[in-house]
């Protein structure tokens, strides 16, 4: 008898749990407002602040063989914190954590390739953008997919979960089966080790990725709609944001953005890209 | 938080749910036969398998879940040994609960007094007999709390196969964040499927525990 009271106890314990952290959740939602976020202020008093990147994202957001973040996301980076005069403290995100590192307040820009969505744009505030990108699908020489339609019943495709890839297959391919991976370095081991008959990534990724390990051929290099790239600060953060795109702006006079291009992301694709790829001053061609 | 999001993702954990279960149960299952196995070989003495049973129950144990599915999963296939994801998430969850299940069997058959087999082998059981009938039921009955919380332990370690892309309850909840930024919605349905999956296990094993305490008579 006892013990059937303490175990009912304990089950209306769990329900109470489960009640309280549903509560919680409905009550963060109507105070989105708040402060989760710093503003340009306070991060220039802490003298600190939290960029989000890639890690394992060459040649765009990675760590080098000396433990030293890299890439051209990271390149522009550095210039906020030398402009703002702060140091800056990088957190390696995932594709699919970057919303909610912003969401939280965990960092203050999210600069991990970010490609700008409508449905994105509800959720954080993005500035102008830096970078072109479309989607791409790479596949193995001996069968390269030159169109979706050539995707069997049985085939599938690798995706990295959170990027535009994914939303755009399953919206618009919904019968093509994927095999989903949570960060790039997961993707590319499984496509090297043979699982997939492809990848669809941003395009400039499978082209990089095309060009570093051969036996690969991206037979789509432009998928889906032409979208950019962009940092993306939290909902609300207007001064962070203002701050920005004056510097974005300012950084286009100096054609910065292409001097970016030609330190960190020549090897890979060479001068026949620069144009294509950059965005300069925040104005897309 | 929105109800109506909430029922429009129920079929997709259901689906997730349905995998780690299935992963989840296969592994443990075979962690059982394994733990049995290698508890015996190792309590027994049994010659050369007792140095390979310890060795791996110690390299298996002493290695975190993650590491050993990458291992099956992105390793192997280098050497010629494609797997699978499913099978290595079966495999991977067998091994290490294999070791973890090895540890509490051995546990319950030493902890069964000596004088037990001394009286089954004077009251003429040949030793063989006295391990069946005698040794191992009590040992059994012993191990059953380690048992149970091995089998807790092992359900909610099947939360890291989202590294090795399999569908489960902990991906499915990422990968539909990332899709639609829904986090409160996707993370309470999380903790709620979890606690669908885990509560009946640890209310089913407090039950059996006390059906199963006749060891030791004499106490």
């Amino acid at each position: 008898m006892k013990r059937n009271t303490r175990r009912i106890a304990a089950v209306l314990l769990s329900v109470l749990l489960i009640a309280g952290i549903f509560g919680c959740g409905s009550k963060k939602e109507e105070d989105a407002s708040g402060d989760v976020f710093r503003t340009l202020d306070e991060i220039k008093e802490s003298g600190v602040i939290r960029i989000g990147v890639f890690s394992d994202k060459s040649p765009f957001g990675f760590v080098d063989e000396n433990g030293i973040y890299q890439g051209y996301d990271v390149y522009f980076a550095e210039r906020i914190g030398a402009d703002l005069g702060v140091t800056i403290e990088y957190v390696s995100t995932e594709a699919a954590s970057r919303i909610e590192y912003l969401e939280t307040g965990k960092v203050d820009i999210i600069l991990a390739n970010f490609t700008v969505t409508e449905e994105r744009a509800q959720v954080v505030d993005f500035a102008l953008p830096y970078m072109n990108v479309a989607l791409g699908v790479v596949s193995h020489d001996d069968r390269v997919i030159t169109d979706l339609s050539q995707i069997g019943a049985d085939d599938q495709i690798i995706v990295i979960t959170g990027t535009t890839a994914e939303t755009f297959l399953v919206k618009n391919y919904p019968d093509i089966q994927l095999q989903k991976f949570d960060t790039y370095a997961a993707a590319k081991s499984a496509f090297e080790n043979g699982t997939g008959v492809a990848w669809a990534n941003d395009n400039t990724e499978v082209i990089a990725f095309a060009a570093v390990n051969p036996g690969y051929t991206v037979g789509i290099d432009f998928l889906g709609s032409a979208d950019t790239i962009a940092p993306a600060v939290t909902k609300g953060n207007q001064t962070l944001l203002d701050w920005l795109n004056d510097e974005i702006v300012a950084l286009g006079e100096e054609n910065f953005f292409h001097k970016d291009y030609e330190e960190t992301l020549v090897d890979t694709y060479g001068l026949e890209f620069e144009d294509t790829l950059v965005v300069e001053g925040g104005v897309v061609k | 938080m929105d109800w109506d999001v909430i029922i429009s993702y129920l079929p997709l954990y259901k689906r997730a749910m349905i995998l780690t279960l299935k992963i989840g149960w296969m592994g443990i299952l075979f962690s059982v036969l394994i733990g049995f196995l290698c508890a015996v070989i190792r309590h027994y003495r049994v010659p050369v398998l007792r140095g390979l049973a310890g060795f791996y129950i110690e390299l298996f144990r002493n290695t975190p879940l993650l590491v050993q599915l990458f291992f099956l999963y992105f390793a192997l296939p280098r050497v010629g040994i494609p797997m699978d994801a499913e099978v290595c998430g079966v495999l991977g969850l067998s091994l290490l609960g294999g070791a973890y299940m090895a540890e509490a069997f051995r546990s319950g058959i030493e902890a069964v007094d000596s004088v037990q087999m001394e009286s089954a082998l004077s009251l003429g059981m040949t030793r063989w007999q006295a391990v069946i009938h005698v040794i191992l039921p009590q040992a059994i009955s012993i191990s059953v709390p380690a048992f149970v919380a091995n089998i807790i332990f092992l359900l909610k370690e099947t939360s890291v196969f989202s590294a090795i892309s399999l569908m489960d309850l902990m991906f499915t909840a990422k990968d539909l964040i990332g899709l639609y930024y829904r986090t409160v919605e996707c993370l309470s349905l999380l903790v709620a499927f979890y606690l669908i999956i885990l509560l009946p296990v640890s209310v089913i094993g407090s039950l059996v525990e006390r059906r199963m305490r006749y060891a030791g008579f004499g106490d």
